[in-house]
């Protein structure tokens, strides 16, 4: 009798220990470099978010925001009605605008789990009292293409990106 | 030009922009506080800025795996943009050893408010234009500003000269004004020029330099240490440095420097393109920097202070409008139908009260008065008497209503006889006293038609007293009895005090008294204040200057035989009350600072000098020139003066007598015979000052003016600007 409940108490303890642990482990992470070009259009400084979107087309999570001035949010409309009725918090994604023909370079993590799963990262774009641009540019996350250079519709001349060191 | 023309269109631009400069200056005024407080974060390191670029990146390459960029911002702080755990981060740096000091300066709530309030109004575009157009109306009231002041001081020369004051208001308005010109107008400026590069009126020039991606070298290859521009350019020259995006040849190092963009090859440290920045890049970064006072303490408190000047000057601007009399007049006859037109050049209204109320009488004494602007010059059926009563603005030019009278009065000519008499207002602190009332007077004479019953009469610092003078004169020539009343607003009302008769003091045979007075409550009053007295209800106030003595006050008195004051005065009775008024007097208060003090007095003029002298303890030079009619008249004051002369108070005594032994020497006499000493007073700094009839006045500054001009080449304003000639004369 008590060996069985020695054998027990160890399995017991031991699945408790593995699943502990596996919980632990983190998934692995990507980093990548990447780049904003603007183009040389006339106005206000630009503002840019950078959004993971899942195989559905929809929003994952915010990965960066290039404006750090909080009223003009609602003018990224799209990306607005997402982060805004998710709740989440973006303060520490935010980054200083930046103005035409200046460029921007920024870490974006993923996890990799999302690469070459369907995900895209979308910028979207505007600057005030002037259009807006919903996806101004759009990158697949598939390992093969990710970094080639990506022109964009808007704002944006062009995005980079290259993984991390 | 008009000095109206630049008064109104100076009101204008300020009624037009007050509210949105009211708010652009506030919110300027804390907005200054933010580079200061920028500034004194302890992120500058010293000695930092000798380093070369190839030193402090080492530094910070050792550090940091993965570097996007160095930037350097205007307070000299050195921050390093890295992907750190695979976020990206911004902090500042110590270039030495390249560790972290500190996250980079968030910009506070109340500052983030203020920016946008001060920028757009919270009305995005609308709000920006708005207060584009405020800042260029601040250029326009600046502008007509300076030429207000220099029209106002004499000149453009006398821009920085003493301002005369008048009141609260007007002086400060005037004084701060100057100090905060400069300040505001670079704001101004620099305002409208950062408006303009917002609406695209000025273009945004960057630079947008070409690489040529065929000739690219990937050798000679070298450590980036050893590049030349890295080598050879100091940290204080850079502005922003990013690295090369990926370690492809074709991405290279893109470094602003001060004055340059250079793109700098990664492999072989060649320079691929390289451009100066644009002058209007340049002009750009510079009203950036005068307009926010970023990286300059010193700059940014000079900002705040100017800042703060706009709404101190829109209230006082608008008090001394609001303030101003307004020129409203009723007139129960007609121009066709008046004997008497009294005519008014007037700036700011103060010389309309007094022509007001010579009307006012002429109508109660049953006259047929009618009562006009200067600019009014007409054909007038029934004149027979016409009185000019001018004011004269700045450097001898006509007052805002007065403007056309001379070429009116060349144009329209009378057709019946008439004679007429002018009145000049002004401040002999100013060059060219009363210069317009001259002219006016000259025009008049030419006319046809016209006598002139007397010389032009002037009247200094709007002295009742004078007005009065000239009043009873004209009246008796016309042959209309006129009783003037002071205007009750030349001051403001004081509380009344009680005192105590201690003493009495009497020359019978001169008609001159002493009062000794105690002081039993309210204000206490300096030698030179004045003491108003009202003899009986209703009746007009009289004015006596205080000479302080021992704290207790001493008046000098002549008795009128129908004086109703100096009769009330004189049959009061030791340890007998009285209430009067202190009024302060603080143009004619001793001067504290001068080393040598002259007072010229006639008569009972002497009273305040009696005080000054016996408090003269610091025993300074204090020579005293005495005039009356006969010797016996010094009777009443010997006491006092020989006293002072024996303790050493009171350095030279001198007396004019006018009536005695056939002589007749007046006080003016002895100026021109003391002239050395007088020229000295005037050289060093020293003070005259003059107490006594207004004739006297008049012909001691004769007098004085004549030894300024001939011996120190000035006119004799430039001193009383100065505060070196004080006067107190009835």
């Amino acid at each position: 009798m008590k060996p069985k409940i020695f054998k027990l108490a160890a399995v017991l303890v031991l699945t408790t220990l593995v699943l502990g642990l596996f919980s632990f482990v983190k998934e692995p992470e990507v980093s990548y470099k990447c780049m904003i070009q603007m183009t040389n259009y006339t106005g206000e400084k630009a503002y840019v978010v950078v959004s993971l979107i899942n195989p559905e087309g929809e929003y994952e999570k915010t990965l960066y925001i290039q404006g750090d001035d909080r009223e003009w949010f609602p003018d990224l409309k799209n990306w607005w009605k997402f982060s805004n009725g998710s709740g989440e918090n973006v303060d520490a994604l935010s980054g200083a605008t930046i103005g035409n023909g200046e460029r921007n370079i920024i870490s974006l993590g993923f996890s990799a789990s999302h690469i070459d799963a369907g995900y895209k990262v979308r910028f979207e774009s505007a600057v005030e009292n002037q259009e807006y641009y919903a996806v101004d540019a759009e990158i697949e996350l598939n390992s093969a293409t990710l970094t080639e250079k990506v022109e964009g519709q808007g704002y944006i001349r062009y995005i980079r990106m290259v993984p991390n060191r | 030009m008009m000095v109206s023309v630049w008064r109104y269109s100076h009101l204008l631009f300020a009624i037009a922009s007050s509210v949105f400069l009211l708010v652009a200056s506030i919110t300027g005024v804390i907005l200054a506080v933010e580079p200061i407080s920028n500034k004194m974060e302890p992120y500058s390191v010293p000695g930092a800025d000798e380093l070369s670029l190839a030193q402090t990146l080492g530094h910070i390459n050792e550090n940091y795996g993965e570097v996007l960029a160095v930037m350097r911002d205007r307070n000299g702080f050195v921050s390093v943009t890295a992907i750190v755990e695979g976020q990206n981060q911004t902090f500042y740096i110590d270039p030495f050893t390249g560790e972290k000091l500190g996250d980079l300066i968030h910009k506070k709530p109340i500052f983030q408010f203020a920016t946008n309030l001060h920028r757009s109004l919270f009305l995005k575009s609308t709000g920006r234009f708005l207060i584009g157009l405020a800042s260029f109306l601040l250029i326009l009231i600046s502008i007509s500003g300076i030429v207000l002041i220099a029209k106002r001081q004499g000149g453009y020369k006398q821009f920085f000269a003493p301002v005369v004051r008048e009141n609260f208001s007007q002086y400060h308005h005037v004084v701060y004004a100057r100090w905060a010109l400069i300040p505001l107008l670079i704001l101004a400026l620099t305002g409208v020029y950062l408006s303009l590069l917002r609406f695209d009126v000025i273009p945004n020039s960057n630079v947008s330099l070409q690489v040529d991606f065929d000739s690219i070298q990937e050798e000679p290859v070298k450590e980036y240490t050893q590049f030349d521009l890295f080598k050879n350019t100091p940290l204080s020259e850079l502005r922003e440095l990013e690295y090369p995006f990926s370690e492809f040849v074709e991405d290279y190092y893109i470094i602003r420097l001060k004055d340059r963009e250079v793109y700098l090859n990664q492999i072989t440290g060649e320079v691929l393109a390289e451009e100066k920045y644009p002058a209007l890049q340049v002009m750009t970064s510079w009203a950036r920097v005068l307009h926010t006072g970023e990286g300059s303490i010193i700059w940014s408190i000079v900002l705040g202070f100017g800042s703060l000047a706009i709404p101190f000057l829109t209230v006082t601007g608008f008090i001394v409008y609001f303030k101003r009399p307004k020129t409203k007049i009723k007139n129960a006859y007609g121009k066709h139908e008046s004997e008497y037109m009294v005519l008014v050049g007037t700036e700011g209204g103060t010389t309309l009260q007094f022509a007001q109320e010579l009307h006012k009488q002429l109508l109660a004494a049953g006259k047929k008065s009618h009562l006009a602007l200067m600019n009014a010059y007409g054909h007038f059926k029934k004149m027979e008497h016409l009185v000019v009563v001018t004011a004269t603005y700045g450097q001898g030019e006509a007052p805002a209503s007065a403007e056309k009278f001379i070429e009116r009065v060349g144009k329209h000519r009378q057709r019946q006889a008439f004679d007429f008499s002018v009145v000049g207002f002004g401040s002999t602190a100013y060059p060219n006293f009363c210069q317009f009332a001259y002219e006016a007077h000259e025009a008049l004479n030419d006319s046809a038609n016209s006598t002139a019953l007397q010389e032009v009469f002037t009247v200094n610092d709007r002295s009742f007293e004078a007005f009065n003078n000239w009043s009873d004169t004209w009246s008796k020539e016309v042959g209309v009895t006129l009783h003037l009343e002071k205007p009750k607003s030349t001051l403001g009302p004081k509380p009344e005090s009680t005192f105590k008769v201690i003493d009495k003091i009497e020359l019978p045979e001169d008609d001159t008294f002493l009062l000794s007075l105690k002081n039993l409550n309210g204000s206490r009053p300096v030698s030179g204040d004045l003491l108003s007295v009202i003899p009986a209800e209703g009746a007009r106030e009289r004015l006596y200057s205080i000479g302080k003595v021992n704290d207790t006050l001493v008046i000098s008195i002549r008795r009128h035989e129908k004086g109703l004051c100096s009769n009330y005065l004189h049959q009061l009775a030791q340890g007998e009350k009285l209430t009067a008024r202190v009024v302060d007097n603080r143009n004619f208060h001793f001067p504290k600072q001068a080393k040598k003090t002259v007072f010229i007095a006639t008569g009972t003029g002497i009273g305040p000098f009696l005080g000054m002298i016996q408090e003269n303890v610091k025993k300074r030079e204090i020579h005293l020139y005495w005039g009356a009619r006969k010797r016996e008249a010094f009777n009443l004051y010997k006491d006092y003066i020989e006293t002072a002369r024996r303790e050493g108070k009171l350095t030279a005594f001198k007396t004019a007598y006018s009536r005695e032994n056939g002589e007749k020497t007046y006080v003016q006499h002895l100026v021109r015979q003391d002239k050395t000493l007088f020229l000295d007073v005037l050289k060093s700094k020293g003070c005259i000052m003059i107490c006594g009839s207004i004739a006297m006045q008049k012909e001691v500054l004769r007098e004085l003016q004549v030894l300024s001009k001939e011996h120190l080449g000035k006119d004799l304003s430039h001193y009383q600007n100065r505060k070196q000639i004080k006067m107190d004369c009835y």
